[in-house]
């Protein structure tokens, strides 16, 4: 995809220049490498050949063998080694080429990663980011494609960061990889080639704080990930129809920005909650019930879920593209929910 | 070399260990610990003379067997039974931990992974990070011939043996994982056979001999440290007690039980000491009420502490 993000930070100054969300991630990951010797790579394929969809591009002819590690198909030991490395002084990066893999190192996920450092008296910190290439893109089937995003709720102990553009994802991971809890980083396969605004300076971007991708008055969308894009989409074509929508795009789950939440429903009294995921035991279902926790009676029509499709994706390129919600899918509910 | 200071060392932790647990098991009577308890009685000499050939900063993923693993590692007593009676003198400060999640960094005690064979990777990763940081540490990963049977060891093992990690695998072989005995769920008898399949050295022991236990380990280490890679320590050992207290051991022929506690590694070990000349039996009996002093010290330091209210629950999930 190299659709162009309409998403940019506002600076006033020079112009800023254009990178993708797979550079940013990037230069995210080589300047912490700089900044802190503690940090390493390590992953199928990361090395010399830069990783699968060229996220580690560079890595290893600049820090080496032994900072940037091709490992063996071993999810187990990529999840559970990392931690051991986060255990004795070290911060790793883990890659899993695909975010599916989750599976494949469950216990080590949620078992070792998430809870380490609790049930073990709070003695160690676990400062290691996974990260997590997600989402339906290019056909990869229905093993490959998946948004686990909401596997990890009840994972206590971990973060959850998405970011939805290139300036998000290197502001988001640069304070992920200084965080010193594990945290899960999903980056969506679709957006790799997507340009944005990314600054020359260095800056970071804190866990957990939400951002208004667009300011409305009318109807709150509340997206993550690549669902922002279609989202801002669905937004300029009900604001040719006279409604003004909000996006609220929470950058992740854990740390959940439940005040900004709060606030926008509280001024746009309409929300339609979108995910790529499906929506039984999607994340949305959670937002949904804080919402109706926190600011039921500012409601003035029903929670709305626009969500993936609840079927294994298909491996047709064909099929894929009817999972994942559109912009037409999103304007609609935002009609209805306006209306109601 | 094993020197005659190192075998009284040996033999006093061993009992330190035993009698540790023979007080632990009286708390376990009085209703005082909370979970359960694998007694780790029959494999003291596995788990203490290895844990005597390595450093205070070398790392250790022990498991639920007993305690001998970590009090010779350097870990406090009343750490250890504060964390069985759940109060704030635990490792954990009242979070409660056993035969699980006892942990100590000045020691390197990294903790453990209840699910079964979590270690064999953590404890890979951890190997994986001495050599990222150039030191000459070593990470030692203890688990059964149960948990010998866990995919995690193949990830572990083969990244051990392809990087040639400063990593050393102690399998208590007891011949039981709870019911299941070895032979009924394993093609091999040795699982140090395996070693050869991950570049690693393999060697099987009797786990019940600590001279033997020490000198092996130390070798172990020797390679780890000096870049000669990783290595299986297959020890073999009885399990004197049921797999937790309180386990009826219906599935184990009284004879077989009579004979692991005829190996008792302790006596034994006090026995070789009286032959071999190193100690006379006055000289061990003074040990041992020594011992028993320092044991009963940290019962009674234990035992002040408190238990914790509500608001521990949250405390020290995030960093
Ligand atoms: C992954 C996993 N499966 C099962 C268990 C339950 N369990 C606890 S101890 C045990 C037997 C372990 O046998 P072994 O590894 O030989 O150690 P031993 O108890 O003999 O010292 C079992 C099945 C567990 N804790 N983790
Ligand atoms: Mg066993």
């Amino acid at each position: 995809m190299s659709t162009t993000s309409p998403v940019a930070p506002a600076t006033g100054q020079a112009p800023v220049r254009r990178i993708s969300y797979s550079r940013a991630i990037n230069e995210a990951m080589a300047e912490e490498m700089e900044r802190d010797e503690r940090v390493f790579v390590m992953g199928q394929d990361v090395g010399a050949f830069g990783g699968v969809f060229g996220l580690t591009r560079n890595l290893y002819k600049r820090f080496g063998a032994d900072r940037v590690i091709d490992t063996p198909i071993s999810e187990t030991f990529l999840v559970g080694g990392g931690v051991g490395a986060a255990l004795t002084g070290l911060r790793p990066i883990v890659e899993l080429q695909y975010a599916d893999f989750l599976w494949n190192a469950g216990d080590e996920v949620i078992g070792k990663m998430s809870k380490w450092r609790y049930m073990h008296g709070s003695l160690f910190t676990v400062p290691m980011v996974l990260r997590l290439p997600e989402g339906a893109a290019g056909g990869a089937g229905p093993e490959h494609s998946t948004c686990p995003e909401a596997a990890l709720l009840p994972a206590t102990g971990t973060y959850i960061v998405i970011p939805s553009t290139p300036y998000d994802a290197k502001g988001l991971l640069k304070s992920a990889i200084r965080d010193d809890n594990p945290v899960a980083f999903f980056e969506h396969k679709g957006m790799y080639g997507l340009k944005g605004e990314v600054p020359e300076e260095e800056y970071t971007i804190p866990l957990g704080q939400a951002d208004i991708k667009r300011a409305g008055s009318d109807v709150t969308v509340i997206a993550w990930g690549r669902l922002v894009h279609r989202a801002l989409e669905a937004a300029e074509l009900a604001a040719a129809e006279g409604i003004d929508v909000e996006v609220l795009d929470p950058r992740g789950l854990r740390p959940l920005d439940v005040e900004a939440i709060t606030r926008t429903i509280e001024k746009t009294g309409r929300v339609v909650i979108t995910h790529e995921a499906g929506r039984t035991g999607g994340a949305g279902a959670e937002i949904a019930a804080i919402i109706a926790e926190t600011c039921l009676t500012s409601l003035e029509a029903p929670i709305r879920r626009v969500c993936g499709i609840e079927t294994p994706i298909p491996q047709s390129l064909h099929l894929e593209q009817f999972i994942i919600p559109t912009a037409d899918d999103l304007f609609q509910a935002i009609k209805e929910t306006a209306a109601f | 070399m094993l020197t005659p200071e190192t075998k009284i060392a040996i033999y006093r932790m061993m009992y330190l260990a035993q009698q540790w647990e023979m007080q632990l098991l009286r708390f376990l009577d009085d209703g005082q610990v909370s979970g359960f308890y694998h007694a780790g009685r029959g494999h003291e000499a596995l788990e203490v003379a290895s844990m005597m050939a390595v450093r205070t900063d070398d790392y250790l993923l022990y498991d639920h067997r007993g305690c001998a693993h970590m009090i010779a590692k350097g870990m406090s007593m009343v750490e250890l039974y504060g964390d069985f009676l759940g109060n704030d003198k635990g490792s954990t400060t009242g979070l409660g931990a056993g035969i699980v999640h006892i942990a100590d960094p000045a020691h390197g005690v990294l903790g453990q992974s209840g699910t079964l064979g979590g270690g064999h990777v953590l404890a890979a990763g951890a190997a994986l990070s001495i050599k990222i940081r150039k030191t000459d540490q070593v990470a030692v990963n203890f688990f059964g011939d149960g948990a010998a049977n866990r995919g995690t060891f193949h990830e572990g093992a083969n990244v051990a043996g392809a990087w040639k990690l400063p990593m050393i695998y102690i399998l208590q072989n007891n011949g039981w994982a709870i019911s299941t005995p070895q032979a009924r769920v394993t093609a091999v008898e040795h699982f140090s056979e395996r070693a050869a399949g991950y570049g690693m050295v393999g060697v099987t022991i009797d786990g019940m001999d600590p001279w033997l236990v020490y000198e092996t380990m130390a070798e172990a280490v020797e390679r780890a440290r000096t870049g000669g890679g990783a290595t299986l320590i297959e020890g073999m050992v009885n399990r004197q007690r049921g797999h937790y207290e309180g386990d009826p051991m219906t599935y184990r022929p009284d004879e077989e039980i009579a004979a692991a506690k005829a190996l008792d590694p302790v006596p034994a070990t006090r026995q070789r000491l009286v032959d071999e000349g190193v100690l006379d039996d006055g000289a061990l009996t003074e040990l041992e009420t020594e011992v028993l002093a320092e044991v009963q010290a940290a019962a009674a330091e234990a035992q002040t502490g408190t238990l914790p209210g509500r608001e521990r629950l949250d405390q020290g999930v995030y960093a």
